[in-house]
């Protein structure tokens, strides 16, 4: 039976203007909906945004009062892991719905292409980028808004976290295209940590760590932010040219519309089945990234160098001094509004000296060692300038008490070095100067000691030398904060300063001298 | 009246198998049913006319448009609703999402319009209550008719529908011809099935395959008046007949040639089906 083809009805034109690419967004949004509903993305993300609300609802404790900014942009990046894999695997699903259900073969003659559908896929995960976005920014914001906040924080540290997250989607869809099979997905994620492992660590932590979205830092001290030095911006480029060239590689890889996927039939016309300009756009994503990864490698400049080695050698040349009260205080940049805190607790402890330290003009450094950048933390020297004492970079916490160790030394001996060095019954006089105005003396007594202990012999903490407590010392020093009335010590400290500060005074002289029970072995200095 | 959908000298071959073969035909607004035996090519015409897998030869067009073209096709899609014979849902998707879902998918993008498109449709095939339930709890039946809502969606000009009913009970195939014949009300539907019966009560027009060729092509009426005076009654089963069963009365109908004198019955048209197909398979045999 054969006919020749009649002319058909003419096109009608239908109510509604369909329009591709609103389409795909429709179906971004509809796909970003389901994956809400993915139980591994609902429950890692409640999770990531419950904890962060969590932290920043809860009283700030310790240094988390007193942030620097340029930590607490870092801070903001390895929450969102688990929520990225979780992404990572639910998108990898989404994507080949379709295959698994057997509905692909039938949605092949929808209007929409596979294509369009894949980058629809990859938009989805866009909300999800945004709103990670949201929390880091809210996280950021919170830090920065507290009064105790210092610094500068970098946007391109804080567009870490996103951008995973958004990578981690990108991925999984790229998966699901290159490897349309449900076990792919958890294998490439057991792959993917292999990988960022052996680069992070495997090979010496170099140049090829920056190839791991989250690059942490060895280093818990605070550098002034100009000394810092990471790569963030030409990182951020990479990371962004990662999620571009994941998404539109897997754009590209999109399966076939059927006419294509059949032998050339027909005269049927094959109209490009991969976009051109989702091509062009992976050369140009594949550009972005290897330019932020070159980037991300030069390593240290020689300004950033030569500028460390200024502010560890000679922190004078960078520093603005204030004086408050008798005492001169030094800091870098950044900090230079702390310095009413210092000398808050500088007044404090020179309130309780006596003598002529009771009104001796101190000069408080900011001092750090910056020469390794954030690669390492590096004990600094004390100093053996008369009158000057060290302030570390970080405040707040234990940093408190360890700088009233460090300026009663100083009080006491002279200077850091010498104070570091006391062994006698001075180490008693310090203690009390430095805890004896303290509102909570036991606790920050416990605190500032290394091993947290209230007996025995140990170590105690401050900026720059630490300094030993034997255990007869501890005692006094204990009974003095616990069981004496602060008035009272403080009158015998006073009356007695000159006693209590000689070189040479024994432990048992100066617990006789403030009244409390004389320790047996208290001479036990040096040993 | 002037087609909606037309075609000329589709062709196509699956390896050794002429799955189509020179096949033409027209398509107007209704119901149009296409009866075949199993392997007669039915689904692969409905493939090719739903743009699923291109002819080796031949055209079409549908609404004006040609599908050998991308943008052709496109268009063709657009004015498409198909229901295959093994639709694939996603088991997790409310009826609402995944009719909601197809609608994306033919482009439909306003959310307003499109969510009063996706509720009309559930109205329509009688799943309004059911359309926050997700698929893996509905029933076949249900199921089927989730199907059909998808390929309803955008209300298009030309519906494809490959054998909707099987599988369903007489009831929910009574539901299913209401919503056909509902469906075919102002656009072009064809219908293809095993059921002769749902032709007789739809189709305004039948198409009969075999061997990948049309065999015929007219109203439900002619196709059985195709068997006018070749169904007899008689006691015993006629050795001539080309079928003959016994009938719940005793006595055996038979299809066929009949002998003189023979008392005559009123043709059905299964029986006008029955005797195409064996002269479809006589040409064959002779060929």
């Amino acid at each position: 039976m054969s006919a020749v083809m009649e002319a058909t009805a003419p096109p009608v034109v239908r109510g509604e203007q369909r329009r591709t690419w609103a389409a795909v967004f429709a179906l971004a949004r509809f796909e970003a909906r389901e994956l809400l509903q993915h139980i591994p993305v609902a429950v890692t993300l409640l999770f990531y945004v419950g904890y962060t609300g969590w932290k920043l609802m809860s009283p700030p404790d310790g240094m988390d009062a007193y942030p620097a900014l340029q930590d607490a942009d870092r801070a903001t990046q390895t929450a969102p892991l688990l929520f990225a894999i979780a992404l990572f695997v639910c998108v990898n699903r989404a994507a080949l719905r379709d295959r698994r259900r057997g509905t692909d073969r039938h949605f092949d003659v929808l209007v929409m292409e596979p294509w369009r559908r894949t980058a629809a896929h990859a938009l989805s995960v866009v909300p999800f980028g945004v709103l990670t976005a949201l929390v880091v920014g809210a996280q950021f914001t919170w830090q920065a808004l507290r009064p105790g906040a210092v610094g500068h924080g970098s946007v391109f540290e804080l567009a870490v976290a996103p951008l995973y997250v958004l990578l981690f989607g990108a991925l999984g869809l790229l998966v699901a295209r290159l490897i349309p099979s449900a076990f792919a997905a958890p294998l490439a994620v057991i792959g993917l940590f292999t990988a960022l492992l052996f680069v992070s660590t495997g090979t010496g932590g170099a140049w090829t760590r920056w190839l791991s979205p989250v690059v942490g830092e060895s280093s818990s001290s605070t550098l002034p932010s100009e000394l810092i030095g990471r790569p963030a911006g030409w990182h951020a480029l990479y990371l962004g040219g990662l999620v571009l060239v994941a998404a539109l590689a897997a754009v590209l890889f999109a399966p076939r519309d059927a006419v294509f996927r059949l032998p050339r039939r027909g005269g049927w016309s094959r109209s490009s089945p991969r976009p051109f300009g989702a091509l062009v756009g992976l050369g140009g994503a594949l550009v972005l990234a290897v330019t932020g990864a070159v980037g991300q490698s030069g390593g240290v400049s020689s300004e950033l160098a030569a500028a460390r080695e200024r502010a560890s050698v000679a922190p004078e040349k960078e520093q603005s001094c204030v004086r408050h009260g008798g005492s001169q205080y030094c800091a870098f940049g950044e900090w230079t509004g702390r310095t009413g805190t210092w000398a808050g607790v500088v007044d404090r402890i020179q309130a309780l000296a006596g003598g002529a330290a009771a009104d001796r003009s101190l000069l408080v450094r900011q001092r750090i060692d910056a020469r390794y950048g954030l690669d390492g933390d590096s004990a600094i020297a004390p100093s053996t300038t008369p009158g000057q004492v060290t302030v570390g970079t970080r405040w707040g916490g234990n940093r408190v008490p360890e700088f009233a160790v460090g300026v009663a030394s100083v009080l006491v001996g002279g200077d850091e070095k010498k104070g570091g060095e006391l062994c006698d019954g001075r180490v008693v006089t310090v203690m009390w100067l430095a805890l004896g105005g303290d509102p909570d003396p036991v606790a920050d007594l416990k605190n500032v000691r290394l091993d947290d202990s209230l007996s025995g012999s140990a170590v105690v903490l401050a900026p720059t030398s630490s300094l030993s407590m034997s255990a007869g010392q501890t005692d006094v020093v204990r009974e003095l904060l616990v069981s004496k009335p602060r008035a009272e010590v403080t009158a015998a400290v006073k009356s007695h300063w000159a006693q209590l500060t000689a070189p040479g005074v024994t432990t048992a002289e100066v617990a006789r001298v403030l009244g409390t029970e004389v320790p047996k072995g208290a001479d036990e200095c040096g040993k | 009246m002037t087609p909606t959908v037309s075609a000329s000298g589709l062709s196509l071959r699956f390896g050794g198998t002429q799955a189509l073969d020179d096949v033409s035909l027209r398509l107007t607004s209704g119901v149009t049913g296409l009866l075949g035996p199993n392997g007669a090519g039915k689904t692969t015409l409905l493939r090719v006319l739903a743009t699923a897998v291109p002819a080796d030869r031949g055209a079409f067009t549908v609404l004006g448009y040609d599908p050998a073209t991308a943008a052709g096709r496109q268009e063709v899609r657009r004015e498409l609703g198909y229901l295959p014979q093994t639709p694939g849902f996603h088991p997790d998707f409310t009826a609402f999402e995944f009719v909601d879902y197809v609608a994306i998918l033919k482009e439909l993008t306003d959310r307003g319009a499109r969510h009063r498109e996706v509720r009309r449709v559930l109205d329509e095939v009688d799943l309004a209550d059911v359309r926050g339930k997700r698929i893996k709890k509905l029933s076949g039946g249900m199921r089927q008719r989730v199907a059909l809502a998808a390929a309803l969606v955008g209300d298009p000009g030309f519906l494809v529908l490959d054998e909707p009913t099987v599988g369903l009970d007489p009831e929910q195939r009574m539901r299913f011809r209401e919503l056909i014949a509902h469906a075919g009300e102002g656009r072009t539907v064809l219908l293809s099935t095993h059921q002769t019966e749902d032709v007789a009560m739809l189709c305004h027009r039948v198409l009969v395959m075999a061997g990948g060729r049309i065999r015929f092509d007219g109203t439900p009426a002619e196709l059985t008046a195709r068997a006018a005076g070749r169904v007899w009654s008689s006691t015993e089963r006629d050795p001539g007949a080309k079928a003959g069963w016994r009938t719940g009365t005793g006595s055996f109908r038979n299809v066929g040639s009949p002998p003189d004198g023979a008392e005559l019955l009123e043709p059905t048209l299964e029986d006008g089906y029955l005797l195409t197909l064996d002269d479809a398979g006589a040409e064959v045999a002779a060929a």
